[in-house]
């Protein structure tokens, strides 16, 4: 199947009624919970997780994928009308978004943050298939050793973008990876971690332990925190589009953050926040009118939208070539794909051609979609800020209790999730990362079950990881990974001594 | 995020102690990985790593980590990357502390949700949860205190029940209902 067949195919399946709809849903929900502060793109897709248990899963990962490219625009709807940035990612738009909004121009900058944004999301999609399918005939040539040193080059490649500590973010993936440990081995039969209890057999529920993970610490950190909740003054707002002489304006700083988005999204744990930010500075840098920005520029309302919503294509690169997920919205479509029966890995194109076909094009569409759903549904976003916070944690909080016992039908579900938000809320307070452990929790099997693999077909010999090169390369890099922080330390700490030392030039 | 942990906010020797304390959780959590991960019991099958080997690796692993993260604290100038950055002089924002009595009400009122989900079913147990949330937050209007429990339970029970097709659990309520 070419890659033109495969897409077509992909369309036809992504416009079957019920996906069509459930995209459409899925934008629009997106949108609404992007718009709300405190509801980020992570967050918004866990709270999704069981509206998807009843459907398929392709539906289920074009439905998330709506989601996500939804609550990108969503979180500029607050940051544009009223400086409350509703996902991080949009902070870098009300720079110049809320600037022109003081000058009545509010119309428009929505209108360019939903063009360029789905510009920019578009864009990254058509390069995220140029890349994922040259990637996925790489990955046909791995094994056992291959795919078990891939796992563990991505979990210290994610703990060193932790934003606290290298060391919390590996600790918080490492125990991501021992949580996977929990029940019955697959290899041998015997139990582990279970305390005699028959629900733990079949191990920890990663869904719940997300939802808990993600959005239960996030309702404890509103309810515990409640100063961290902005005042929402909403009033009257519409949409404009920008005309073709503007969009003609605006394509370089469009440009700039298409290609700073790509390159951040593929960067394992950049994310979108970054890239947004990235792309304010670079348009700002390479503009005609640089004196504009934060006077209210459209340019700096274009680069970091664009930016912000091109971070997908990007970070699904790492995801659906390699099984790798590049930031927590990434390891959600993951999650969901477990949560179907289907193990995420380097073999997800290969084994399941046709899902991620169908996915490319329900990516495509969602984008598309977002401009007549995020016109139509900005009335709805305006009503959902109107909702008082007490009653939004309310409300989420009990979805999060309903959603969890929804997917199995059993309450373990529901306490996992609980314990999970409390050490959640734990690990923020702490500087832990959630996301390293989300991370461990989705390569754990992984890579414990293809180490067992590899010393099998090497009758325990250990050398089988060195004397393959890409498995030795990537443990090489592995241990870069990890002694560069040393090594760079100690490099740092001689050189200013001997800045100290030296005599002053006469 | 180091605004929350304390890092760059509070004094210096509130964080040092703050980080060598969280080490020693690491510390103490290893060694429980590491003694329950030896009364493994070995399966019908083997293989050349055994069940054992991965969690007793991990367990090791993460007190390795929090060895470090002793070290890099008590040490911060001989490590890069692991220390934490320590604001000597000048003002600084402190964080508002958390309002722990409210978040503990909320870790219990859920608790007590999830243990009386099945028991009392859905349709009485949800609404008294959303109350009782909106009440340990507080601020809350008469009218949304009123409506806002059951609005929220009545649209996931349609979104659920009538829309996924999913089951909630059916409680004392839930019989006298025509469906």
């Amino acid at each position: 199947m070419t890659v033109l067949e495969g897409l077509g195919a992909g369309f036809m399946s992504a416009f079957e009624g019920a996906r069509f709809l459930a995209m459409v849903a899925g934008v629009a929900w997106g949108v609404i919970g992007g718009a709300i502060p405190g509801i980020s793109g992570a967050v918004a897709m866990a709270l999704a997780l069981p509206f998807t248990f009843a459907l398929d899963a392709t539906t289920a990962l074009c439905m998330l994928a709506g989601v996500w490219a939804g609550a990108n625009y969503g979180g500029s709807i607050p940051a544009i009308l009223m400086r409350i940035p509703g996902t991080p990612a949009s902070a870098a738009c009300l720079m110049d978004g809320y600037e022109l909004t003081r000058q009545g121009r509010a119309a428009k900058a929505l209108g360019v943050s939903l063009v360029c944004g789905t510009i920019g999301g578009v864009a990254s999609i058509v390069v995220l298939i140029a890349m994922v399918l040259p990637l996925g005939e790489v990955v046909l040539h791995f094994g056992s050793p291959e795919t078990f040193a891939l796992a563990v080059f991505a979990l210290t490649l994610l703990a060193g973008l932790a934003e606290a500590s290298f060391l919390k973010g590996l600790a918080s993936g490492l125990f991501g990876l021992l949580l996977t440990t929990v029940g019955l081995d697959s290899l041998t039969g015997s139990l582990r971690f279970t305390f005699g209890r028959t629900e733990l057999m079949t191990g920890v529920d990663v869904v719940a332990a997300m939802v808990g993970l993600f959005a239960v610490s996030e309702m404890f950190h509103r309810i515990a925190h409640p100063e961290d909740v902005p005042d929402v003054m909403v009033g009257r707002a519409y949409t404009a589009f920008p005309t073709l002489a503007e969009l003609r304006e605006l394509w370089p700083a469009t440009l700039i953050g298409t290609i700073v988005g790509l390159i951040v999204g593929v960067m394992p744990g950049a994310g979108a926040t970054a890239s947004s930010f990235v792309a304010y500075n670079e348009a700002r840098r390479w503009s005609k009118h640089p004196e504009l920005f934060g006077k209210g520029s459209m340019e700096g309302v274009a680069a970091p939208e664009t930016a912000n919503n091109a971070v997908q294509g990007g970070d699904l690169v790492p995801t659906l070539a390699l099984g790798i997920p590049g930031s927590n919205s990434a390891a959600i479509m993951l999650a969901a794909l477990i949560l179907h029966g289907i193990q995420p890995g380097p073999f997800l194109l290969s084994k399941h051609g046709q899902l991620v076909y169908t996915l490319f094009a329900g990516l495509l569409i969602v984008n598309v979609l977002m401009i007549p759903v995020g016109l139509v549904i900005l009335r709805l976003c305006l009503l959902a800020l109107r909702l008082a916070p007490p009653v939004l944690v309310a409300a989420v909080l009990a979805l999060c209790v309903i959603g969890t016992y929804a997917s199995e039908l059993t309450i373990v579900n529901p306490w996992t999730m609980l314990v999970f938000g409390i050490l959640g809320y734990g690990m923020r307070l702490s500087g832990f990362s959630a996301a390293a452990m989300v991370l461990g929790m989705v390569l754990g099997v992984m890579a414990e079950s293809e180490l067992r693999r590899s010393l099998i077909i090497s009758h325990g010999s250990w050398t089988i990881f060195l004397t393959r090169p890409i498995t030795a390369a990537l443990l090489f890099l592995t241990v870069g990974v990890l002694v560069y922080p040393v090594v760079f330390g100690v490099l740092r700490r001689r050189r200013a001594r001997r800045a100290v030392t030296a005599p002053p030039i006469a | 995020m180091s605004a929350e942990t304390g890092d760059a906010g509070g004094r210096p020797g509130d964080a040092r102690r703050g980080e060598l304390a969280i080490a020693a959780v690491l510390v103490v959590l290893a060694v429980v990985i590491v003694a329950l991960a030896r009364r493994i019991e070995p399966g019908v099958l083997t293989d050349p790593l055994g069940s054992r080997a991965f969690p007793l690796a991990l367990g090791a692993a993460i007190g390795l980590c929090g060895l470090l993260l002793a070290a890099t604290t008590l040490a911060p100038g001989r490590f890069a990357g692991g220390a934490p950055v320590f604001v000597e002089d000048g003002p600084v924002d402190e964080p508002a502390a958390p309002l722990l009595g409210r978040l503990v009400a909320a870790v219990v009122l859920t608790a007590a949700y999830v243990a009386a989900f099945e028991p009392l079913g859905y349709l009485l147990a949800t609404p008294a949860y959303v109350a009782a949330i909106l009440l340990v937050q507080g601020g809350s209007s008469l009218r949304a205190f009123a409506a806002a429990p059951l609005l929220v339970t009545g649209a996931f029970y349609a979104a659920f029940r009538f829309g996924l097709l999913i089951p909630v659990p059916d409680g004392v309520l839930e019989r006298w209902l025509p469906w």
